[in-house]
């Protein structure tokens, strides 16, 4: 199993390293690969089992598209392929068909039919409580941004509480075949035990995600304040 | 004009009401006048020399250091040292300062200025200099990240302020790049460590050539010296280096070009030592004597309520602020307690107070904040305190710590009744900022036991 961390050195703004960390020491035979801004992806060769990415600056999506913008054929076969993808915050950004940064159009790889619209002048933070697969989904959003999907785009969670790709939208989050990306910052799969312990399955391991007790305590606690009406968004 | 005047005595008939009640109210009677005139801080008079200071870290500690040169030099200054460092704060510092027909009664201002309030401070408010202490991650709900904070200033601080940056931080150190500047600097000094293993380096690439940068040194985070092998950018050249330091004598040595000049080292954290650096590197920009600098310094103190630290039967018992929400900050007093020597027990009451009561807090920052420096062999106890004690447990678990070494506790009650006072030579309660008066309680009663126990 291999797991690709796609420019750890910009993709990481808000804690977001944990989930690479987090699988570290929950799938230890796995091989773990980080792949710099100036390397060339190991996805170019061989497909991971798992490319993940996290939050980054509005600047550094930029750098990323063109980074990523010669590969886009490749990761557009990925996704078809059903290779797995994780793509946390405004990461997931990049797969739509164009980013509107504060007013200037920022063309994107176009693999997925959504759009998204930064404005940084307005910041939305708050807790989401979503639904994924039957389970519950607790974790965090701050933003600039809002994503706007086209007619046949799949949600990842539905809302419970919380915004979703944007303002109005039922569900967050784009999912296509195995690709995920999400707003849902920072550490996603330490905060959702059960989720990560799905998508160990999907991947081929059978171990629970490692500290899974403790991690489910802490999930347990976090959930109910979620479901608390009492307790505001932010 | 109308407006501004009735702003300016309603809000100083507010601050009369408010000491009369016995209320500081320093922010009130800012936020009152901005209400009703929109533009005043671009109407009210300010002194003749105004100094501002901004910055993720330390801008309260230099604000408050500059206020004690100014007043062992006995001047009378504009500050806002006691209030508020948003648009609100440093109106209200004008307005106390400010005669009936809205003069400036004093000379000069030192004003400690939010960074996140750029916009609403710099059009109106036009500092003669600027100090910059550093730019890091902060709270990512009001400050989102350090690249749009350095944005912010860049595009609000009026091109006229002349700008004192801490040329070892490559973000902060690149703000208004037009602007006339003066850098400051700690070289790398004898016996100091070449990096450390942090996870937020928010500087690893060269902002020109996205090329991957290689530090001289990594102090901490991306503080240090770097340079991009591609393209030859490098971190800028300071003005005012601190050559060395000779701590048991207490004294800190900084050069300016050839010149070197000795002060009184008034800290041995590094972190102090670049804040008292960056007033030394103000004064002399402004033409202050070396001299005179220097005698001010021997009386210097830095205000020490965030350390407080007591021997207690044998026992050393310390209390360290750790700033909650800020990564950089809490990873700085994990490396302190990490790296003292002998036997430890931690206390960590980290959790926002605010988010508590109404919200649930996000605990994305636990994962930017070095908790793998708690990894000690030495540390054979951390307790957890509060409503997010599991998160921070799961925390320590994934960087590595034995989950036999962690007590989680809920409540910050039962915190000083559940470490382990027998087996610890050293206990530690790191607290967030708002956090200050729990951390006591918790202080006091870890205080009394070991006075029973021990």
């Amino acid at each position: 199993m291999t797991i690709e961390y796609i420019y750890p050195e910009i993709a990481n703004l808000f804690g977001d390293s944990a989930n690479f960390k987090y699988l570290k020491k929950s799938i230890p035979g796995a091989e773990f690969i980080e792949t710099g801004l100036n390397d060339v992806p190991a996805f170019a060769s061989t497909a991971p089992s798992l490319i993940y990415m996290g939050a980054m600056s509005e600047n550094s999506q930029k750098l990323a598209l063109s980074r990523l913008m010669p590969h886009k054929e490749c990761l557009r076969e990925l996704i078809e392929g059903g290779t797995h993808f994780l793509f946390t915050g405004n990461s997931f950004e990049l797969f739509g068909k164009y980013i509107e940064q504060n007013g200037e159009r920022i063309p994107a790889l176009d693999i997925l039919d959504f759009y998204a619209v930064c404005d940084t002048g307005k910041r939305y933070n708050g807790f989401f409580l979503g639904e994924h697969g039957g389970e519950k989904i607790t974790a965090f959003n701050s933003r600039f941004s809002n994503a706007f999907p086209g007619d046949g785009v799949q949600g990842f969670a539905k809302v419970i509480r919380g915004r979703g790709l944007n303002a109005d939208c039922t569900y967050e989050g784009v999912v296509k075949n195995n690709f995920i990306g999400t707003y849902l910052l920072g550490p996603l799969l330490v905060q959702n035990p059960l989720y990560m312990r799905a998508l160990m399955q999907e991947l081929g391991s059978e171990q629970e995600p490692a500290f899974f007790a403790a991690g489910m305590e802490a999930y347990a606690k976090r959930l109910a304040e979620f479901e608390d009406t009492k307790r505001e968004l932010d | 004009m109308l407006r501004f005047y009735i702003a300016l005595w309603a809000a100083k008939l507010a601050q009369l009401m408010l000491r009369l009640l016995g209320r500081k109210g320093t922010y009130f009677a800012g936020k009152l006048a901005i209400k009703l005139c929109p533009d005043f801080l671009g109407r009210i008079g300010r002194p003749k020399t105004l100094i501002g200071v901004t910055g993720t870290n330390g801008k309260t500690t230099v604000s408050n250091l500059l206020c004690d040169v100014f007043e062992f030099w006995g001047i009378t200054l504009v500050n806002n040292r006691y209030g508020s460092n948003i648009n609100a704060g440093v109106a209200s510092a004008l307005i106390e300062n400010a005669t009936l027909g809205g003069k400036c009664k004093r000379e000069l201002g030192v004003l400690e200025m939010d960074e996140r309030s750029a916009k609403l401070i710099y059009p109106y408010i036009k500092p003669d200099y600027l100090i910059i202490t550093n730019l890091f991650r902060d709270s990512m709900r009001r400050n989102a990240h350090p690249e749009y904070i350095s944005g912010l200033l860049s595009a609000n601080i009026p091109p006229e302020t002349k700008l004192i940056l801490n040329a070892d931080d490559l973000i902060s150190s690149s703000v208004a790049p037009n602007n006339e500047r003066r850098y400051f600097s700690i070289s790398h000094i004898d016996g100091e460590l070449p990096s450390r293993d942090n996870i937020v380096i928010d500087a690893r690439i060269c902002p020109n050539c996205a090329t991957a940068l290689e530090y001289d040194f990594r102090r901490y985070n991306h503080i240090g010296r770097a340079h991009c092998p591609k393209c030859g950018f490098a971190s800028p050249a300071p003005d005012f280096a601190l050559s060395s330091a000779d701590f048991s004598a207490r004294r800190m040595f900084i050069s300016e070009g050839e010149e070197s000049y000795e002060y009184r080292l008034i800290s041995d954290t590094v972190y102090n030592i670049y804040n008292a650096l960056s007033v030394v590197a103000l004064l002399r920009t402004m033409g202050y004597g070396a001299d005179k600098i220097a005698s001010a310094f021997e009386s210097l103190k830095i205000v020490q309520s965030r350390f407080w630290e007591e021997n207690i039967r044998g026992k050393l018992l310390t209390v360290i602020m750790a700033k909650g929400l800020n990564a950089v900050a809490c990873s700085r007093s994990f490396d302190y307690v990490g790296a003292e020597p002998g036997k430890k027990s931690v206390v960590l009451m980290l959790d926002d107070v605010f988010d508590e009561k109404t919200s649930s807090e996000n605990i994305a920052w636990l994962y930017d904040a070095d908790f793998e420096f708690l990894v000690s062999p030495d540390i054979e106890q951390i307790v957890t305190v509060g409503v997010r004690s599991l998160d921070s447990k799961m925390r320590l678990l994934i960087a590595g710590v034995p989950e036999e070494k962690i007590v989680a506790v809920p409540n910050e009650c039962d915190a000083a009744a559940a470490v382990n006072i027998s087996d610890a030579e050293k206990i530690y309660v790191l607290y967030e900022l708002y956090r200050y008066n729990s951390a006591v309680m918790v202080r006091n009663k870890i205080a009394e036991r070991i006075e029973k126990e021990a």
